[in-house]
């Protein structure tokens, strides 16, 4: 047997590896941390919007406006950037809840704007927990 | 009608995991596991780390699916990952560094046992046995070894010959014992 053959010979051995007889077992570990992994992404990334979104309302607050006044359009706007650093299409909810609600004439900083505050919070911790919950029934 | 997993090659299987595919990922395991351990195993692991590492490997190979493009095999791509990691937890510790500055003692050969390749690799020193695993268990080629372990070539190029002959020692002795006639006899 030469030196060549000798490592082509090696190589067969290496290659040989018998099937491990907790192979299944293995697998359904590495199976069970992906999923896990999964699931703590899900998480972290519900509670990272969740807290944006909450972040969002309350700078929202700060600003003490109507918006049926003249200065609107400009409040609206912050709003909306407010809104949108906290995720896509939070701007929208809130109008929509302040149309449905009656609150689209109602100064920010009154009894109406705290009203206002938990409401849209409490969507926001509805629309979370709905994600996490269907995450979790996806992984 | 959709095919079984037991059907698919192993390209298609890592594609569906590339696009979040677990079940499609955990055939792929359940087929390659056992090589990955293996091949750890024999570059020194004790099993309980090598399953460790195997595992992370695993999951790493999972986030990195979409970069496995079929030119190997996947066996092959994931024992390279398991292997890096293995180095970079043995770098961590610096054993090996430490351990192949010693000399060890010339193993003891016991011509008329058969000797198995698991068992002919515990006479390597721990650097040796990594290198030679490396080279002819994961397919890396000396430069990606050289690198990966951050050792010059040519320590590498001798750590493998080394190894080589020490395996050939335990066996293939019949082929030393001719070699040495040979150089006598000339």
């Amino acid at each position: 047997m030469s030196a060549d053959e000798f490592d082509v010979d090696i190589e067969r051995m290496f290659a040989q590896t018998p099937r491990m007889a907790d192979s299944e077992l293995f697998a359904s570990r590495v199976e069970a941390r992906l999923a896990s992994g999964s699931r703590l992404r899900a998480v972290a990334l519900t509670a990272a919007g969740l807290i944006g979104g909450v972040f969002a309302v309350r700078e929202s607050m700060n600003f003490d406006f109507s918006l049926s006044s003249g200065q609107a359009q400009t409040q609206t706007q912050t709003l909306g950037q407010g809104l949108e650093a906290a995720g896509g299409g939070a701007n929208d909810v809130v109008r929509a809840v302040v149309d449905q609600i009656g609150l689209s004439d109602m100064g920010m900083g009154s009894m109406g704007g705290m009203q206002l505050f938990w409401v849209v919070a409490a969507t926001l911790v509805f629309i979370a927990a709905a994600g996490v919950v269907k995450l979790s029934q996806e992984a | 009608m959709p095919r079984s997993l037991l059907d698919q090659h192993d390209v298609e299987l890592a594609a569906l995991a590339a696009a979040g595919g677990r079940r499609e990922f955990g055939e792929l395991v359940r087929r390659h596991g056992s090589a990955v351990r293996a091949l750890l195993r024999r570059m020194g692991a004790q099993a309980s780390e090598a399953d460790d590492i195997a595992q992370d490997a695993f999951l790493t190979a999972f986030q990195r699916c979409g970069e496995f493009r079929g030119d190997g095999t996947f066996a092959a791509w994931v024992k390279r990952i398991a292997a890096r990691l293995y180095i970079k937890r043995k770098a961590r510790d610096a054993r090996y560094v430490e351990e192949s500055a010693q000399e060890e003692a010339a193993p003891v050969i016991d011509r008329g046992r058969l000797m198995d390749l698991d068992e002919a690799l515990k006479t390597l020193s721990p650097v040796e046995r990594i290198c030679v695993s490396l080279c002819h268990g994961a397919g890396m080629s000396h430069p990606e070894i050289a690198a990966a372990m951050n050792l010059p070539l040519g320590t590498v190029k001798s750590h493998v010959k080394r190894g080589l002959d020490k395996l050939r020692a335990r066996l293939a002795p019949e082929q030393v014992e001719s070699g040495r006639a040979v150089h006598v006899s000339g």
